[in-house]
């Protein structure tokens, strides 16, 4: 693939910050090409024209993030533009026990201690998307949470995605220690960024009985690309949660995968995509259960108008060894649009035999005799489906506990309707 | 002659079925009717077609509610210009609030008639009065919409949500079906109460029992998708004794 090796030359310039960065530069030099269509996990989804675009780099000058603030949200907010740490714009707090860093910026013991953990949690010797990552990152987040501490307000790390043809490689990587409780927002939003490539990845580390909450917020704009990657590893007796809420994004990719290394696990996953227009949305989820007592709970849902087409894939992996899993998937779609299509799997193997593991999927129109039932009353159909639609995404923004965001969530989904019916 | 309800030679088919074969209709402010008939009849359809329900192919010579063309309206319009149908089976919406729902109803008539949106107090002013009427309880006027009512408690909701809507016309489907004495006569009660002289109700029922509360100014039969015949209150008194034979009979001499 001679075109992968010309992709790669405009980002060669870029200074290696870590050994692991030099590692992956040369498994994606080398043999690791980039998915196409004819890889069973990358089958819906195109990605070769973004990885033979060209891209420039430029890091606009932006005066305040007022505009991309939730509101109503107690949190500190980590900012970054096109990939690079705003100090400016970040108004991180000190807290007792938590200790947030840009990685350029980690020196000695906090260096040592982000190196013990970064790339340690993702693949990035097999997945192109995820070494084209490792190798170019200019910057991240680094977040700690000590042993013991219980956070009351969220931490924001907001992504800005700015200017056109922008290819930025966003990495975060957050430990949460024993026993410490935490929730975090990824908030990704842009402007006047046509063409322009997010591609990022998150470790997200939770240590024995902690407890993590990570909501992934993809507002990048309608003509730009999303790759994402959440990783969670989870210690023994320890929670996690990921939201992922895709709001825009002209093809969005999302690869969630977690990895448990200990029993008395709960591990807990929902998504809601609401496409229109031409976007794709493509989520793949992967939980791998191999050790006993261990649960996990996923819900996604989609709702699809337009020509959108959305994808689903959730893999359970229950191993020999992992009895007593309790397993739970279900991915539930609304078609909007008799043009929009949507490809949703589930993928169970399950080698344990004492386990209780349930997927279903459902794909269907909005409910007639509702519509006829609200119609009846007053309601216009815009209205009746408005009603309908926000039901239905009411299972999973009920998993958003934080109400400011929370709301926005619902905002969102209300705005959605309101530009669809202008 | 009215231009409150005027139907004529109304009919309706679904999936080449013709359910309703010409019904002539004329319901004029401050009337009750009946309208009883045999299972299978075409009397939900009949509510159904008013109502706005998408399903049918209609034809008719004309149907005019309060001076417009009933037909032309979409279902939400209907409703605004003050129809409604109190559903036989009404359906369960689950994370659709009832409170909600109902406020956008509210509103969406008010704008209709040009008024701005109702204020959150004289809204929760009206709920509490509204739901003394029927004697619903509190917490399922806060639920989703019918989502595990009782088959009485979707009844009831039903006659708040018309309590609420205060429409020209009300149509209620068989809302005595399925009702305990008591709650039957709350229902009764509450449509009485409603009832006024500018506007009007139709009741569908195979009862006589609900038109001992209620009580019909006409009685209508309806069988075979045709109104085949029509009196007063004694007539619902009749079939009560004699059922719809004599009725059939005396068609089928015709
Ligand atoms: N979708 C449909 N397709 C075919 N036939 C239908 C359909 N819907 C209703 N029908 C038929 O139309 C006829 C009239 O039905 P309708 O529900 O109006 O009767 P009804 O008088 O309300 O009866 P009941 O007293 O049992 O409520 C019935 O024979 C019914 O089977
Ligand atoms: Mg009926």
């Amino acid at each position: 693939m001679a075109n992968k090796l010309d992709f790669l030359k405009q980002f060669d310039q870029l200074t290696a910050l870590f050994p692991v960065q030099g590692n992956a530069r040369a498994v994606i030099h080398n043999g690791l090409d980039f998915p196409t269509t004819r890889d069973e996990y990358w089958k819906y989804t195109r990605v070769t024209s973004l990885v033979e675009s060209r891209y420039v780099r430029n890091v606009p000058n932006i005066d305040s993030i007022d505009a991309f603030r939730v509101p109503g949200l107690d949190a500190q907010y980590l900012v970054f533009v096109n990939g690079e740490y705003s100090e400016r714009l970040s108004d991180t707090q000190l807290i007792q026990g938590v200790e947030v860093t840009s990685m350029r910026l980690a020196e000695g013991d906090r260096k040592q201690h982000m190196l013990e953990h970064l790339d340690r949690y993702v693949d990035s010797k097999t997945q192109a998307f995820h070494a084209l990552n490792t190798s170019y990152f200019i910057d991240g987040s680094f977040i700690t949470v000590e042993k013991n501490t219980v956070l009351s307000d969220p931490i924001c790390i907001l992504n800005i995605s700015a200017d056109k043809q922008q290819a930025n490689n966003i990495r975060n990587l957050i430990v949460v220690g024993e026993m410490a409780k935490a929730e975090f927002i990824n908030l990704h939003e842009g402007y006047d960024n046509a063409g322009s490539l997010t591609n990022a990845i998150t470790e997200l580390k939770v240590e024995q009985g902690g407890d993590a909450s990570l909501y992934m917020i993809q507002n990048d704009g309608a003509e730009s690309a999303h790759i994402n990657t959440i990783q969670v590893a989870q210690e023994k007796d320890s929670q996690s949660k990921v939201v992922t809420i895709t709001q825009t994004g002209k093809l969005v990719r999302n690869n969630l995968n977690f990895t448990v290394s200990g029993q008395g696990c709960e591990s807990n996953m929902y998504g809601i995509y609401f496409t229109s227009d031409r976007q794709h949305v493509d989520n793949h989820t992967y939980v791998d259960h191999t050790t006993p007592n261990c649960n996990s709970n996923e819900l996604y849902k989609g709702v699809m108008s337009d020509r959108s087409t959305g994808v689903f894939n959730g893999k359970i992996m229950v191993r020999r060894e992992a009895q007593q899993t309790n397993a739970f998937q279900s991915n539930q779609n609304i078609l909007l649009s008799d043009k929009a299509t949507i490809y949703t799997k589930p993928e169970l193997e399950i080698y344990a035999d004492d386990v209780k593991c349930s997927h279903g999927c459902t794909i269907g129109q909005l409910d007639e005799e509702a519509m006829f039932y609200l119609q009846s009353r007053g309601l216009d159909k815009a209205a009746a489906a408005k009603l309908l639609v926000q039901a239905f995404a009411g299972d999973v923004t009920a998993k958003i506990t934080n109400d400011a965001l929370r709301e926005k969530v619902e905002g969102f989904l209300h705005q959605k309707f309101e530009d669809q019916h202008a | 002659m009215s231009d409150f309800l005027r139907i004529k030679n109304l009919r309706a088919s679904i999936e080449g079925n013709q359910i309703l074969k010409g019904i002539d209709l004329e319901v004029n402010p401050g009337e009750v009717h009946a309208i009883m008939g045999p299972n299978g009849s075409g009397k939900s359809t009949l509510s159904s077609v008013l109502a706005g329900r998408e399903e049918y192919e209609v034809e008719a010579d004309e149907v005019m509610f309060l001076g417009k063309e009933l037909l032309e309206m979409a279902p939400e319009e209907r409703s605004r210009e003050g129809l409604f149908l109190a559903f036989q089976y009404p359906v369960e919406i689950p994370g659709v609030s009832n409170i909600n729902f109902l406020k956008a109803a509210i509103n969406a008539k008010r704008q209709h008639q040009g008024l701005e949106d109702i204020t959150a107090k004289d809204f929760m002013v009206m709920v509490k009065e509204k739901q003394a009427l029927v004697e619903l309880k509190q917490s399922l006027a806060n639920r989703s919409v019918n989502e595990g009512f009782s088959g009485g408690e979707k009844k009831r909701n039903e006659i708040f949500q018309m309590a609420m809507l205060q429409p020209r016309l009300g149509i209620l489907d068989e809302t005595d079906s399925g009702l305990d004495i008591d709650a039957l006569k709350i229902v009764a009660n509450g449509v009485n109460k409603l009832k006024s002289k500018d506007n009007a109700f139709i009741l569908i029922t195979h009862y006589q029992r609900l038109l001992n509360y209620i009580v019909p100014d006409f009685v209508h039969v309806l069988y075979n998708g045709r109104i085949v015949k029509s009196g007063d209150k004694s007539l619902a008194l009749e079939l009560e004794e004699k059922g719809y034979d004599w009725i059939i009979n005396e068609l089928e001499a015709v």
